[in-house]
């Protein structure tokens, strides 16, 4: 299985309706500057070679003045040079919420699976997630998130469970129509208005 | 060779009007001399034909044959316990002499790495175009058609009563005990099948023959594997629609996770894969043994109902509270009488009743007092299910209180499940009770997770979330 490249997973995103926080390689600081427009940017190392990038250290949170995005731009580059080849991506910085992840597996007896659970860092910790094949039924999306114990947490209204049901099923139709094996969406964070997609990756 | 049907045509193998048995022997010692005991012992009313290569004339005083070429006679099931190696050969002269079904009960295929013998075993079974159990299993027990191929000797087993519970088991030993434990837990047996290694006949085509089949209404189901995955699937969706299936998946392993390059990957492995179709096709999870026989229970006697407001009416205090805290722990609620029961409680039960949920109807309660308590929850709107405590150790508890739940746990619009423990007294009560079609359980828990997981098939069943 290959990663499929960011933007690539990003357009994916766009075309299926599933909103993503605005993203863009850079390839200098000035672009990297240039991309933030005045707003608060991350900058992100991708390489094949770094599956784990906060833990390599190639992400950079929170920029928000010219010379941090400079200086982080500067100092991420050296850091990913033993993970060469690599890009660096841009990205705003979400509005803060509930981090949520929404995923897809292919199980060899079963075909196509959906996931999603209480993401972010508590992905591991809580393993609060629900399962099911493709393609899901709204009735199925329903009880997948009837099924966590955090259900209150990640849709505490009916607007809230509204927008994640959408969610799940948009990327349960994505998910069945495309040749992705393999995705997680984590996290993507729920916010009072609506929901962004922060990190993407896919395989194929 | 022939066109391969989508299922597998399981009506020779559970109804034969005349049985092979290939390894039969006057030697105790074998196996084919137990299962032929057992159908003579059972008195299986069709013809038996006792094979085997070294016989010399007879085989428990019926006229033996060194072949099924042999018999010139129709030939519904070859029952085949003989050495693995030879199972292919003697297969192939079953599907020459018309012989419609076998069950191979024989070790020493693919679970042994042999998977060569496997192979050939099914190219034989393809030829013919023959429904075939196993290998390795115990086959099958049928209490209706006194069909039962287990190699289990009549003493050591409690025989299953004739009923509407069929047993479905990858795993001999795990059904061998299971189909043990039947018996004294008061329900009927429909149709029991192990399977083994599902070298021809799978888990879809035994459920696609249980979902068909009438006297079955209940399914409890140990799996550890579904060889076709899609067509599981496609199976699995109709048949929920009709019946329960409650299943228990063994060998939950985790292989491959550690090379997942997601969390998605790490997070879904295949018992993940397993959970999610069992939950999104209506199965009926059960979490160990006991629990295929506690919800069996229930599942067959009870109606459906998609409320979870439960009544709890017990003889003694602290197991009405514990009845409490289980059926919360069970995502279950206790109900809230409506004004008119209260009234109508009020009036009928003696001043040291509480007129609330749980009725504790106080420890010199008799079947009268019983029967006017569930008679009023019975007429309660704001009642969807009860849980009734009967702790027979009481001065009033005896036959008659067994008489009044038996009559309401089997007339009611609503499921109705008992809660009694202890001794030989309370046994002989229970015994009545479950025989009669009113489910009874041990413990507070085991009540409220049967009733519980009653309730989410009726959900189920509606499509309600």
């Amino acid at each position: 299985m290959t990663l499929i490249d960011y933007m690539e997973g990003y357009r994916i995103l766009k075309k299926y309706g599933i909103n993503s926080v605005e993203s863009a390689y850079v390839e200098s600081a000035d672009e990297a500057v240039k991309f933030s427009k005045g707003k608060s940017i991350v900058l992100k190392a991708i390489s094949q070679n770094a599956l784990h990038k906060s833990r390599s250290g190639l992400v950079a949170l929170n920029l928000s003045s010219d010379r941090e995005i400079r200086s982080a731009y500067n100092a991420l580059t050296k850091r990913a040079q033993e993970f060469k080849p690599f890009k660096v991506l841009a990205q705003h910085m979400a509005k803060n919420g509930v981090e949520v992840i929404i995923g897809g597996n292919t199980d060899q007896q079963f075909g196509k699976l959906i996931l999603m659970g209480l993401g972010g860092i508590y992905v591991e910790t809580f393993k609060d997630v629900a399962t099911r094949v493709c393609p899901i039924s709204r009735r199925d999306a329903m009880s997948m998130l009837m099924q966590l114990k955090s259900h209150k947490v990640i849709a505490p209204d009916a607007a809230a469970e509204k927008r994640v049901i959408g969610l799940l099923l948009k990327t349960s139709k994505m998910f069945e129509n495309t040749n992705i094996k393999e995705l997680d969406l984590n996290p993507v964070i729920m916010h009072s208005n609506g929901y962004e997609a922060v990190d993407i990756r896919m395989l194929d | 060779m022939p066109k391969e049907k989508k299922y597998a045509n399981l009506e020779f193998i559970m109804h034969p009007k005349s049985v092979a048995i290939v390894g039969a022997s006057d030697n105790a010692d074998k196996i084919g001399h137990i299962i032929m005991h057992n159908y003579i012992d059972e008195g299986y009313p069709g013809r038996i034909y006792p094979i085997n290569i070294k016989s010399t004339g007879t085989i428990m005083g019926r006229k033996a044959y060194k072949s099924v070429l042999d018999v010139k006679a129709k030939i519904d099931l070859a029952v085949i316990a003989v050495p693995a190696e030879i199972v292919p050969a003697v297969l192939d002269e079953c599907g020459k002499a018309g012989v419609k079904s076998a069950v191979v009960i024989s070790g020493g295929f693919a679970e042994v790495g042999n998977v060569a013998l496997q192979d050939e075993l099914v190219r034989v079974a393809k030829k013919y175009a023959m429904p075939v159990i196993g290998p390795n299993c115990l086959g099958v027990m049928d209490p209706r058609s006194r069909v039962d191929t287990l190699f289990l000797p009549t003493f050591k087993i409690d025989k299953p009563s004739i009923g509407g519970v069929s047993f479905v088991s990858q795993s001999g030993a795990v059904g061998s005990s299971v189909l043990d434990m039947i018996n004294s837990e008061g329900f009927g047996l429909a149709r029991f099948i192990s399977y083994g290694n599902a070298a021809v006949v799978d888990e879809v085509d035994i459920l696609n023959y249980l979902m068909r089949d009438k006297e079955t209404k209940v399914i409890i189901f140990y799996i550890e594997g579904a060889k076709r995955g899609k067509e599981f699937i496609e199976i699995a969706k109709k048949i929920t629609k009709i019946k329960p299936v409650v299943i228990i998946k063994g060998g939950i392993t985790e292989a491959g996770a550690g090379a997942a390059h997601s969390h998605t990957a790490a997070l879904t492995g295949s018992a993940g894969a397993y959970e999610a179709v069992f939950r999104q096709f209506g199965f009926s999870i059960a979490n160990d043994l006991k629990d295929l026989l506690n919800f069996a229970k229930v599942f067959e006697t009870q109606p459906l109902t998609t409320g979870n407001r439960v009544a709890i009416i017990t003889n003694g205090g602290g197991t009405g509270v514990l009845a409490t805290d289980a059926l919360y722990k069970n995502g279950l609620t206790l109900a809230t009488l409506s004004k008119e029961s209260e009234e109508e409680l009020k009036k009928t039960m003696p001043s040291i009743v509480n007129v609330r949920l749980p009725l504790d109807l106080a420890g010199d309660a008799d079947d009268k007092r019983f029967s006017e308590a569930l008679s009023v929850m019975e007429k309660d709107e704001n009642v969807d299910a009860l849980i009734v405590i009967a702790l027979f150790q009481t001065p009033g508890a005896d036959s008659k209180l067994a008489a009044s739940l038996i009559q309401f746990g089997t007339t009611m619009k609503k499921p109705m499940v008992v809660i009694s423990m202890g001794g030989s007294y309370t046994q002989a009560h229970r015994t009545m009770m479950e025989s009669s079609g009113v489910p009874v359980y041990s413990s507070p828990n085991e009540a409220a997770d049967s009733l519980a997981a009653l309730i989410d098939y009726s959900k189920y069943r509606k499509g309600i979330v």
